[in-house]
């Protein structure tokens, strides 16, 4: 009976909340608002509610071609991984309560590698499909990976070093028991959202794409349903990744979630959906207000700038967790 | 399933813009129609950069010798369905190249073309109602269609299928076609803008 019951509440994660369904709805709903507000910072009407989903199924049934040069088993493989993975990432984020759907010791490192695998699917998808613009963006993807990776590594563990624990679950939890922790991990947090808008390959960081030079560099030969997947990989990683960041850095479901019963899932999805949108709404307003930055310019900020910050991070993170400890319980 | 396409389709028209031997004036205008001003996101037209991703070429100019092949080409890597439209009297019938030793007279020598939008240069405005207009005859046309399919019974003999499911009052449909028709090669009715 209960590993039936487990089976049940096992396959209702995966398919409908948080799993499939859901972010399959909340990312288009993600890509619209954040199509929205892009439109309504540039003075413009912008996209009515559906166009997500318009383009989705339209795509869905365009032909996919695969070209001639591409290794056409890589080519098709690719977008699938990359969506694989962000859904499964979704899994072990704290949604409603600070209990992920699944959780153990050790589950922020499988997130922070799921979520970087939507980033070689792109390498592998265009460096197979055998075109030279590609082949560019490619190159280019991979040392910008290098680039926000070990900044954004360092600005996870920071959280992580505060609770003492690698379990996402188990830090939301000692974030949402010590909330003023969220001021102490602020530059932590600015260092994770410029990471995760370089990951997602967003204006300042939309170096690999470059419409004006590399005429949407990697994706440049995809067409039709792998394309689509393509798309949805990144509304998806989108809000997974601002569902992270609120795990990690504002205490997840924190004023909702020690609510008993139905009244406090509803305000832990209510919670969740306002902490993830305000991240969503801070990566669209900084795509608006600044322009791309060269390669080598992005490489450097990364390597100069953000990975010393995050390092004295982590020391403060320590400092503060030695000296405070009589003083708060 | 096939009105859900449909809608789909109607309200996601990503674009492609290409030069083939234009004097710039339609390409400028082209340009135009994608500035925040006319704001064509509200239609869902987004401007893409590889033809694989687009379904509306929208090619100005009349064809140079040189670029014909590239344009046969960029629309062969299109993937299916897709449409075309010619952007200005050049590109329409060859404007003031016709006859001209280095030319095609128009995309459609090339490329069959859907919707012509005349005007030198084209007003953006006049392009964004090509477009939705050109979306609109596309959607009727793929209703027209499922519904033949649905009923074979309707559709008669040797008669174009949208002309047969409604009662097509013909005299509309005489003033929307191209007055001379044998310009075109192998479009039946291009209906202008």
């Amino acid at each position: 009976m209960s590993l039936e019951l487990d089976l049940a509440t096992g396959l209702l994660y995966l398919l409908v909340f948080p799993g499939f369904a859901f972010l399959f709805a909340y990312g288009l709903t993600a890509e619209f608002l954040d199509r929205k507000l892009y439109a309504r910072l540039q003075n413009r009407v912008g996209p009515p509610p559906l166009q997500p989903l318009a383009d989705f199924l339209k795509l869905l049934s365009k032909e996919s071609v695969v070209p001639d040069n591409a290794t056409a088993r890589i080519y098709n493989a690719a977008p699938l991984t990359g969506l694989a993975g962000v859904f499964t990432a979704m899994l072990y984020i704290p949604v409603w309560t600070e209990q992920a759907a699944f959780a153990f010791e050790g589950d922020l490192v499988v997130v922070l590698f799921l979520l970087s695998l939507p980033s070689f699917s792109l390498f592998f998808g265009g460096w197979y499909s055998g075109n030279v613009f590609s082949r560019i963006g490619t190159t280019r993807t991979i040392t910008q990976l290098f680039g926000y990776e070990i900044p954004f590594f360092l600005a996870a563990f920071a959280p992580a070093v505060a609770a003492g624990s690698l379990s996402t679950s188990e830090i939301t939890a000692f974030i949402g028991a010590n909330p003023w922790y969220v001021l102490v991990l602020l530059p932590a947090f600015a260092i994770a959202l410029l990471s995760l808008q370089a990951k997602l390959e967003r204006i300042p960081f939309d170096i690999p794409e470059a419409e004006t030079e590399l005429a949407t560099g990697t994706l440049v030969e995809y067409s039709g349903r792998k394309l689509a997947l393509f798309r949805l990989t990144k509304d998806v990683e989108l809000v997974v990744g601002a569902a992270l960041l609120s795990a990690l850095f504002l205490g997840g479901p924190y004023p909702a979630g020690s609510i008993e019963g139905f009244a406090g899932v509803a305000a832990g999805v209510v919670v969740f959906l306002v902490k993830t949108l305000a991240v969503i709404a801070l990566l669209t307003v900084l795509k608006a207000v600044v322009a791309r930055l060269r390669i080598e310019q992005m490489v450097s900020v990364f390597y100069r700038v953000l990975v010393p910050v995050a390092l004295s991070q982590i020391a403060v993170v320590l400092l503060v967790g030695l000296y405070t400890e009589g003083l708060i319980p | 399933m096939g009105r859900i396409i449909d809608w789909a389709r109607n309200r996601s028209p990503w674009i492609l813009h290409l030069n083939c031997g234009s004097c710039n004036g339609c390409d400028i205008e082209t340009l135009d129609a994608l500035m925040p001003r006319y704001d064509i996101e509200r239609f869902g037209i987004l401007k893409k950069d590889t033809p694989r991703h687009a379904d509306i070429l929208v090619a100005t100019g009349p064809v140079t010798k040189q670029m014909a092949p590239r344009l046969k080409r960029v629309y062969e890597q299109m993937p299916e369905p897709k449409l075309v439209i010619a952007a200005g009297s050049c590109a329409s019938t060859g404007g003031v190249f016709h006859d001209c030793y280095n030319c095609h007279e128009g995309v459609d020598d090339v490329i069959p073309v859907d919707m012509y939008v005349p005007g030198c240069p084209t007003s953006p405005e006049a392009l964004i109602d090509g477009i939705v207009k050109l979306l609109e005859e596309a959607g009727q046309d793929a209703q027209a269609e499922r519904l033949a399919e649905a009923k074979p019974e309707i559709v008669e003999e040797g008669a174009r299928i949208d002309e047969a499911v409604p009662a097509a009052d013909e005299s509309t449909a005489e003033i929307d076609t191209d007055d001379n028709p044998e310009e075109g090669t192998d479009e039946p009715e291009p209906v202008e803008a």
